[in-house]
């Protein structure tokens, strides 16, 4: 039949599958190992984590194989397996001053409290191919480690050159301590707005809840901790540059990549009992208060946390966060912005209405060109009586 | 009314016992929505039905379909059948259109039920973008794929807003533009989707149904579900509800007609009828066939009165 490019029928699409399949499980080079996809594509599993919202390394590697590299469909393949699962409890809230620190800058300041500690980072180096020898990078490495007062993974093996000004150094072993924090710091010297709250509202499970504007701050920062990077930092970038704009930017306070224990309680004992690690990426955002209703002596400060290391995406959050805030979002009435955050930001809902265009479509677009054939009409009849045809309106269309 | 809306219910109810019976039956059943959506999916049929095109807000689980590609239809199915239930999917009216053979796939192989092209075997029928032609009966559900259940977002894009405008039931920016449409074009251009006032109390976008389906929605003796996953939202006409659509006195609502169209296969005229381009090059080249392809397929079949 003419239209059977609309039609399909089961063996087109196992004939489709099959070609997916034979060009991977058949391809010359060997499958790509969950491990190395672990090991060396850790920010893309890390983000695929994020976006799945679902904390498990092998799972999120196994879905970036079949998803071929592409991450948000590798996250909802992490997302539609865990609505197969059952939810038995919810974890221990995390205090983030237990977690335990990887790396840790804060702008704001050249001494802050506690450490600058570089960590794992390519922020400060040239953005150069790197062409070397794989087995030469390694014999370099390997010599490198030997020579280093540190070990791989920055913990200090020596104490020969731990004097050197720590406020730049790669700062070591003190990932398990307790950095006080710049916001306690700003709040000593009474420069920073008080928000705290003292009521301890229960936050909302958007995994559960339909959220709308207006929302609680929790349900704005949990749709941004799961929501797809690129729109995140888009909607920032928008927010600076675009035709509206809600942000002006920010100094970040901190930005920390930390290890923090979930603990849930236990279901016989009753006592909580830690059931494993996840990374996360922390960001204070200060923001320049300048409205003419605000208080100008003072800074407030935006959040950001989401899974994994994956700084782009804390820093546009809290960025998003504190402006949000600003603009009357976040519990404080509703506003465009938090709309924006709540309902365009997620990966799956976006890519997947995109891609839905490629569906059939031929009945609603018949009914389309019957319309156009009537507004003909129409206009005929209208120019025989008035001389001139009224101009159609094209802005009304039909989005499905 | 109160009869067949009891008995809908009555049947929802049996369709929840139906699936705890056959998962206590056979405990390894993987399914893509654990019972707990299902029960919150059941719990948010029930309100919808309770008030007609109201938009119930629903925790949307993740299906293994993209968002806009039936995830919300394909959850009220999942929490509706069980295996003695009968599933006819169709797309554009075709049982054969990809992503119905894919849903009713997902459907049939997670819970059991059967499949079937035809209406009348059918107890649920998931559709995108049509209603069957052939009448629906009490005992049968009809459950269709949403894209975007608000009727107002062309006049209204602030959420909370929207939301005021419904509980108030002020759609009287609906009524104007409407009212800009007829004169600016000389016929409201509205095409699929068309808005109609149900129970004369909410105004629903009917997915984007053709308005041929839209009569058929009056009254009818089935229940109708309306899905949308990605926008989070459950609603539904209960059998025997009217269905208006929005339209004034002195300007009747058009279905889709075009002079002399009549499908090349079965010679039907009152169907709903898509053109086949000139261009193609095959023996349907510029002419018209049904949308609906079981019932086209059972006309030629069975009666001959082509």
């Amino acid at each position: 039949m003419g239209y059977a490019a609309a039609r399909g029928g089961l063996d087109a699409i196992a004939a489709a599958e099959d070609l997916v399949r034979d060009a991977r499980d058949l391809a010359d080079s060997p499958w790509l190992g969950l491990d190395q996809l672990i090991d060396r594509q850790r920010l893309a599993v890390d983000r695929v984590m994020g976006e799945g919202g679902l904390w498990d390394p092998r799972l999120a590697a196994r879905a970036l194989q079949q998803a071929e590299g592409d991450t948000v469909e590798a996250s909802h393949l992490l997302r539609s397996y865990r609505a197969t699962l059952p939810r038995f409890s919810y974890s221990h809230p995390v205090d983030m001053d237990d977690a335990k620190v990887l790396r840790r800058i804060v702008p704001a300041f050249r001494n802050p409290p506690g450490p600058q500690l570089l960590g794992r980072t390519t922020d400060y180096t040239g953005r150069l191919l790197d062409r070397t020898d794989d087995d030469l990078a390694r014999e370099r490495a390997e010599k490198r480690v030997m020579e280093s007062t540190f070990d791989a993974d920055g913990d200090v093996v020596s104490n020969a050159t731990d004097t050197a000004g720590s406020a730049s150094s790669a700062s070591v072993g003190l990932g398990d301590r307790r950095h006080r924090r710049l916001l306690e710091v700003l709040r000593d010297m009474d420069l920073l707005v008080d928000r705290r709250r003292t009521d301890d509202p229960k936050p909302v499970d958007i995994t559960r809840a339909a959220v709308r504007p207006p929302a609680l701050r929790s349900a704005v920062l949990a749709t941004m901790a799961r929501a797809e990077t690129g729109a995140l930092v888009n909607l920032w970038y928008r927010n600076i540059l675009g035709p509206d704009g809600y942000i002006h930017e920010v100094t970040l306070g901190e930005v920390r990549h930390a290890e923090l224990p979930v603990t849930v309680t236990h279901p016989h004992t009753g006592g909580p009992v830690d059931i494993g690690v996840v990374r996360a990426t922390e960001v204070e955002a200060i923001e320049d208060l300048d409205g003419a209703d605000e208080d100008r002596t003072r800074f407030d400060a935006g959040y950001g946390l989401c899974f994994g290391h994956n700084e782009k995406k804390a820093i546009a959050m809290a960025n998003l966060d504190i402006a949000c805030h600003r603009d009357g979002g976040g519990g404080n009435g509703g506003s465009e912005l938090e709309q924006s955050i709540l309902m365009t930001t997620d990966g799956l809902d976006a890519s997947g209405f995109l891609e839905h265009l490629k569906l059939p479509h031929y009945v609603t677009f018949r009914s389309m060109v019957d319309r156009k054939m009537a507004m003909r009409a129409a206009g005929r009849s209208d120019t025989a009586v008035d001389g001139a045809p009224v101009p159609a309106d094209p802005r009304e269309g039909d989005c499905a | 009314m109160s009869a067949t809306l009891s008995e809908s219910i009555d049947r929802l109810d049996a369709a929840a016992e139906s699936r705890l019976d056959s998962l206590l039956e056979s405990p390894g059943d993987v399914g893509i929505l654990d019972e707990h959506a299902k029960r919150e999916l059941r719990r948010a049929i029930l309100t919808a039905v309770c008030v007609p095109g109201y938009q119930v807000p629903f925790g949307s689980r993740e299906m293994p379909v993209a968002r806009g590609w039936g995830s919300g239809g394909l959850q009220i199915t999942l929490a509706l059948v069980g295996a003695d239930d009968v599933v006819k999917v169709i797309d554009q009216g075709d049982d054969e259109g990809v992503n119905a053979v894919n849903l009713r796939r997902l459907v049939t192989e997670t819970t059991g039920a059967t499949e079937t092209t035809e209406v009348d075997e059918a107890t649920v029928v998931q559709t995108r973008h049509r209603i069957p032609e052939d009448e629906l009966d009490e005992h049968q559900t009809l459950v269709l794929q949403v894209p975007v259940p608000e009727p107002l977002r062309g006049v209204e894009r602030n959420i909370a807003e929207l939301g005021r405008m419904h509980a108030e039931a002020d759609y009287s920016r609906m009524w104007v533009s409407l009212y800009e449409d007829k004169v600016r074009n000389g016929v409201i251009t509205k095409s699929t989707g068309y808005p109609c006032l149900v129970g004369g109390r909410y105004v629903i976008a009917t997915t984007p149904i053709p308005r041929w389906d839209v009569p058929r929605l009056h009254h009818a003796p089935f229940l109708s579900l309306f899905g949308a996953g990605r926008e989070r939202k459950i609603y539904a006409i209960p059998p025997d509800t009217d269905v208006e659509p929005l339209t004034f006195d002195d300007v009747p609502f058009e279905v889709e007609r075009t002079a002399g169209a009549r499908c090349a296969l079965c010679g039907a005229t009152e169907a709903y009828l898509i053109e086949v381009p000139p261009s193609v090059g095959g023996a349907e080249d510029g002419r018209w066939i049904c949308s609906d392809t079981s019932w086209c397929r059972r006309r030629r079949a069975t009666d001959g009165d082509a």
